[in-house]
């Protein structure tokens, strides 16, 4: 089902060159970030934070939003959804309703656990280092899948607004991510997610305005406007809204399935719910969250069917369009639509800007991954801040340089690479962190049993389907065509979650149970006592007991 | 969900436990089973939890599972222009799941009301500086 896809273009929409005005608000933009950053790094050293500054549901739910969204749902999602009809919706309702099984299982939850990162989580709930370093290695592994879809995406974006080629986009937009890590990770910009949210957005519904109305297609809500166009769409191309088409109702289910489970097993998204000042406005932060999620996907379905359009009546067949345009459709409806090229440029950045935050994210959650959780809890116990910071720093380089390589030659859509190392969380992590916060005796073993049958179901996955296009002597098909058929490399987690479920469940009766410190610690994630701010599950379960090592 | 007062109940192992509120419950001596609640908390929250589940598992694989068991009559119907199966599935299941959230967010306010947590004390203090966010250099 994944199939590599050459970078030929048959609009024009790459020819102009460097862009003067395009290139001044990607700086600008950047600029902008830095100085939020630097200015409240400013304020936290003089403690004003402390003295009571906090961050309300509506902030907190476009930090969650700007999290969440990558160049994947920015310029991917239009993109599969127009190149793969029906099935492409998969992802529309799998990132979007994922949501809700987030909220109600886990987001309170695991706030009260008081841990942030996936390694921490897995190392104290599960008491175990081995725990930790697979859960870490996972955490390496998502962001090393995920970020090559950004570099794909920032590539093309770079080809659009400085008129250069694919290969020296990549290069030039990840020399300038690893730099802005350097830079962001010194200032703490993590502050500015709420401003990355409005700049990202405010870009894409410009474009999808501009386009709706200058078409005549739609007014004030081009969101539910788009109907005719759509229909307009299926009449000249069945394909465009035919069910299962492309894909089974197996396939569309498992992709679905696997986008709802990546969604609550992705730790960066989780981090933010430690930031709401009160659980209740963590719950409703998640609300917001996916209200402003919503504002992007449910327009990038629109995006589709108007860019779908505007191809077939300016380009040609849309059927015959390549990767390449298909991945830069928002933009390229906008360019289509004869938008002027400040206006378009405004939409790449914007898309940009989507890459940017995400893959600092990523980077950042990779490196202390490395540093923390691998290095300094299982090879070296006393490691200093230095040598962490070393070991930090070169897994952003080293990754860096990897993923760079690997953007080059993107083995598929933007969208269908980032379901994969949604996937890959969904598998390993999802089952851990939900038993781990719903079972209170699920036991180390089991869940160190049920992350290696993850990690071959959602890894090997990958594997089977990515391989063969890198290695020459392989035929190009997956190495097993029945295992990619059931558990294909974008939706793993269908037949990969039970199957894990079953194999903590399984092995954790056959274990010890876990000690009652842990249990306590488990049943304080359900009680309705209200806790402090800053307490962690651990400092209230253990009442002055000695406290879980960390 | 009803406004009635939580009362005096008889536990399945016979012992009279109050839930009038978190004062009267030792939260961390019951255990934490999904399908075995101990604590009426819990009991109470779980019924929210597996009501709301029940109608999101309709809206989010409802749409695709009838334009699989009736293709004609979903992809022949159309509303606001759209084929109906394209509108449940682009525009229903998103949409629905946004309600279902905030219906969950709501009822558990109104059983943070019922059970006496006040979210009011614990708003004070920073976020600080998270292992998350700072590249492993404070770790």
């Amino acid at each position: 089902m994944i199939e590599p896809f050459a970078l030929e273009v048959a609009s024009d929409l790459f020819d102009g060159g460097f862009k003067l005005f395009p290139a001044v608000t990607l700086v600008a933009m950047l600029a902008v970030f830095l100085g939020v950053g630097w200015f409240f790094r400013v304020a936290a050293v003089d403690e004003m934070w402390v003295a009571g500054r906090s961050i309300g549901a509506v902030e907190n739910g476009m930090a969650i939003a700007a999290n969440w969204m990558s160049v994947a749902a920015y310029l991917g999602v239009a993109s599969t959804v127009a190149l793969l009809g029906y099935f492409g919706l998969a992802y529309v309702v799998g990132w979007t309703t994922g949501y809700f099984i987030l909220l109600i299982f886990l987001a309170a939850q695991f706030r009260r656990f008081g841990k942030y990162t996936a390694p921490d989580f897995v190392g104290d709930r599960y008491y175990s280092d081995l725990g930790r370093a697979l859960a870490a290695s996972t955490t390496l592994l998502i962001a090393f899948v995920y970020i090559i879809a950004q570099g794909n995406g920032l590539g093309l974006m770079a080809q659009y607004i400085f008129g250069v080629s694919y290969e020296v986009g990549v290069i030039l937009l990840m020399a300038i991510t690893i730099g802005y890590v350097a830079l962001s990770g010194m200032l703490g910009a993590t502050k500015n997610m709420a401003l990355q949210y409005v700049i990202l957005i405010s870009a894409f519904l410009l474009g999808l305005y501009a386009t709706g109305w200058t078409q005549g297609w739609s007014t004030v809500l081009p969101f539910v406007e788009y109907g005719n166009q759509a229909t307009a769409m299926a009449e000249i191309e069945r394909q465009y809204t035919e069910p299962f088409a492309n894909a089974t109702y197996y396939h569309w289910i498992a992709l679905c399935v696997s986008l709802i489970a990546g969604t609550c097993g992705l730790p960066h998204v989780l981090v933010r719910f430690y930031t709401a000042d009160n659980e209740r406005n963590a719950r409703w932060a998640t609300v917001w969250g996916l209200f402003f999620t919503l504002l992007l996907f449910l327009g990038t379905a629109a995006y589709a069917a108007f860019g779908s359009l505007l191809y077939q009546d300016n380009v040609g067949e849309y059927t015959e369009m390549t990767g390449t345009e298909s991945d830069t459709l928002v933009v390229l409806t906008a360019y289509l639509a004869n938008l002027p090229e400040w206006l378009v440029g405004i939409v790449a950045a914007g898309a940009i800007a989507a890459g940017l935050a995400t893959t600092a994210g990523l980077f950042i959650s990779a490196s202390s991954a490395a540093a923390h959780d691998i290095y300094t809890n299982l090879y070296k116990e006393d490691a200093t801040q230095r040598e962490q910071l070393i070991v930090g720093r070169s897994t952003i380089l080293v990754l860096g340089a990897i993923v760079t390589y690997l953007a080059l030659n993107p083995p598929a859509l933007i969208a269908e690479v980032v379901g994969m190392s949604f996937a890959l969380a969904g598998t390993v992590l999802f089952p851990v962190f939900f038993l781990g916060l719903w079972w209170e005796d699920a036991t180390r073993e089991g869940a160190i049993a049920g992350m290696v049958v993850g990690l071959f179901f959602g890894f090997g996955s990958i594997v089977n389907e990515v391989l063969p296009q890198y290695v020459g002597a392989l035929s190009g098909e997956a190495i097993f065509p029945t295992f990619a058929t059931i558990v294909p490399a974008t939706s793993s987690s269908l037949v990969g979650v039970p199957a894990v479920m079953v194999t903590i469940i399984v092995v954790s009766q056959f274990t010890d149970d876990p000690p009652e410190d842990v249990k306590r610690l488990v049943r304080q994630c359900h009680s309705p006592e209200p806790m402090e701010k800053l307490q962690s599950a651990e400092d209230v379960a253990t009442d002055g007991g000695t406290p879980a090592d960390d | 969900m009803d406004d009635e007062k939580p009362g005096e109940q008889p536990t399945e192992s016979g012992r009279i436990e109050t839930d009038g509120g978190p004062n009267e419950v030792d939260y961390l001596d019951e255990k934490i089973h999904m399908f075995k609640p101990a604590t009426p908390f819990m009991r109470d929250h779980l019924k929210v939890i597996w009501g709301l589940f029940a109608v999101w598992v309709v809206f989010t694989f409802g749409p695709v599972t009838a334009t699989a068991v009736a293709p004609e009559v979903m992809t022949n119907t159309y509303v606001l222009g759209f084929q109906l199966h394209y509108f449940l599935t682009a525009l229903g299941s998103p949409i629905g799941a946004l309600l279902l959230s905030a219906l969950y967010a709501w009822r558990r306010d109104v059983l943070d009301t019922r059970y006496g947590v006040d979210h009011s004390t614990d708003v004070k203090g920073d976020t600080g500086q998270t292992v998350a966010a700072d590249g492993g250099e404070q770790a």
